[in-house]
């Protein structure tokens, strides 16, 4: 087992995540974008998605198959693309005009 | 840099360095060879499918008619091929062979016609490319053979003398231990099982119709008399193993059943004296050919799996890459029940196997009626026939390969095990068909054939670096 199937990894990713979740709420806040429930929720299933993407195309190489590392990179990477920019656009949703 | 200004940038920094994190959690979780199940370790800690979730009180395959059992001598392709290749002149034609083979001819001439040319077509061409080609796959046969070298003492004696154990030294006795229950002896004997080595363990009663109605050579019984069914095949024992994951993947060329086969022989002998050293009656029922009964439905009837549209038993944990053995007995033990995880409704629509066999041995159609039961009947004899021409380790196995179950047990295919074995709907065995198709494609099923058949020696997959020939040996 090497460290990044350990516990001590999911640990450090967990680190991660906090971190990623208090600098995305003061970054909003300095934005004036109000982040109520349903935004965080959004949120959360897409960096899901785009998780998946990303261990999708490792795993795929890991196993020595490049066509499903390549193919699912680009299926799974656009999905991740246009949903983001859906995404964005919800997020930005209640955003003070005047900034 | 205020505080606000560092927050995001650390949360900036940890999404990237997450995002990093994720590629290397799958990179690893990909080539990890812990996710060969089997290898890990033998502490029942592989079984780890929840199988009570899906068990079912009667096995997905149905009793639409008359049963009878299958006659070893006949139905198993081996033994009869052998037989035939023995016997046949041409002289004398089947008039020659012996009374069951001519019987079984004469209802079956097309049987007959592809035995002939598997004989006199297929043979002389494959000692040519023998010649040829051979030398690329040496080190999958030197394996495989390494493998295979090392095999319990084969059972040669009738039931009633090899299955009960011998007295023991000091006058010690050979009487039944009296076991507290079912529920614990079984408890026991499949830990002991798993401690033995066996990857996968399950419990049948025995039903008659699998047991062989003429017997196989070299077990004990008189040949070309029918086998009484002894009173103390009373359960069955089911164990198994997986061949080696990296070599599976490149059948038919260098994989091989003999590391399998030799595990779960192994496995099996133990488990039989263990049982016999408690007194009761045990008999090992192992691969290749050493078995008075047919495996894969007592798999089934044990819950280890389900019957795919390759014929060859699906089971949650390994896929169909389980070669298992069987021990029949009599310690009075609580059978498992069999399971349903979905795999009868996905093999109806994914039919890759069926679509990359080279011979054309799997059907696309529906189950069909055999011997009394409803299953998928594969043609036995153009399987058996592209054994012989390919120059991998006798066999095949590409079905094995390409069967979207058979998959190594990492968080990718796990989940989607998951995802199809609690779908009622059947939508995610298409879509999970037609990803794996798209996906995971294999090459051009007349490329799996010997040159001599219009082929390219190919493999499903790139064998492992230490079966490389080439690398290794000066040619």
């Amino acid at each position: 087992m090497s460290f990044f199937n350990s516990g001590l990894f999911w640990f450090i990713q967990g680190i991660f995540v906090c971190l990623i979740v208090v600098g995305f709420k003061i970054w909003m806040e300095d934005r004036e974008i109000p982040m109520p429930f349903w935004k965080w929720l959004l949120l959360g299933i897409w960096v899901l998605l785009f998780g998946f993407t990303i261990a999708f195309v490792g795993t795929n190489l890991g196993e020595k198959e490049p066509q499903a590392a390549l193919l699912g990179g680009i299926v799974f990477g656009l999905i991740a693309i246009i949903t983001a920019v859906g995404l964005w656009r919800l997020l930005l949703i209640g955003k003070n005009p005047k900034k | 840099m205020n505080r606000r200004q560092f927050l995001k940038t650390t949360g900036a920094a940890s999404a990237a360095l997450g995002s990093v994190g994720l590629g290397f959690f799958g990179y690893e979780a990909g080539r990890d060879p812990e996710s060969y199940t089997g290898w890990e370790l033998h502490e029942g800690a592989l079984q780890t499918f929840n199988r009570k979730r899906y068990a079912k009180d009667q096995p997905h395959y149905k009793r639409v008619g008359t049963t009878s059992r299958p006659d070893a001598r006949t139905d198993v392709i081996f033994y009869r091929r052998g037989d035939f290749m023995r016997n046949w002149k041409d002289e004398t034609g089947i008039e020659g062979l012996p009374e069951h083979l001519q019987a079984y001819y004469k209802k079956y001439p097309d049987v007959l016609e592809q035995d002939i040319y598997q004989m006199k077509e297929v043979f002389p061409k494959m000692r040519v490319d023998y010649q040829k080609y051979r030398d690329k796959f040496i080190l999958a046969s030197a394996w495989s053979n390494a493998m295979g070298a090392v095999s319990p003492q084969p059972i040669n004696q009738p039931p009633e003398e090899s299955d009960f154990p011998r007295k023991r030294r000091f006058g010690g006795t050979t009487e039944p231990l009296k076991m507290k229950s079912p529920e614990k002896t079984s408890k026991l004997i499949k830990q002991i099982a798993h401690q033995l080595g066996s990857t996968l363990v399950g419990i049948a009663k025995l039903n008659p119709d699998w047991v062989y109605s003429y017997p196989m050579r070299g077990r004990g019984f008189e040949p070309d008399k029918p086998v009484a069914i002894p009173e103390h095949w009373q359960y069955a024992v089911v164990v198994g193993t997986p061949m080696s994951w990296d070599p599976m993947y490149a059948n038919p060329n260098f994989g091989t059943s003999n590391d399998a086969y030799s595990r779960s022989r192994i496995v099996a002998f133990r488990v039989a004296s263990f049982i016999k050293q408690l007194g009761y009656a045990a008999r090992p029922h192992t691969p290749g050919t050493s078995y008075d009964l047919m495996v894969p439905p007592i798999a089934i009837d044990a819950g280890l799996g389900e019957q795919g549209r390759h014929g060859v038993m699906i089971t949650p944990e390994l896929g169909c890459n389980i070669r298992p053995a069987i021990i029949t007995t009599n310690i009075p033990l609580v059978p498992d029940k069999p399971i349903d995880f979905g795999v009868q409704s996905f093999c109806k629509t994914c039919k890759i196997c069926a679509e990359q066999c080279p011979s054309g041995a799997i059907p696309f159609g529906d189950r069909v009626e055999v011997r009394g039961y409803q299953r998928y009947k594969i043609d036995t004899e153009k399987c058996h026939t592209f054994w012989n021409q390919n120059l991998g380790n006798m066999g095949c196995r590409i079905c094995i390969a390409v069967c979207p179950y058979t998959r190594k047990a990492n968080w990718l295919h796990k989940a989607a095990l998951q995802v199809s074995a609690n779908d009622p709907t059947g939508i995610s065995h298409s879509v999970l068909t037609g990803l794996q198709k798209r996906f995971y494609p294999g090459p051009d099923p007349q490329k799996y054939y010997s040159p001599s058949f219009g082929g390219e020696n190919a493999s499903f997959r790139k064998p492992p670096w230490w079966l490389r020939a080439e690398d290794f040996i000066e040619f």
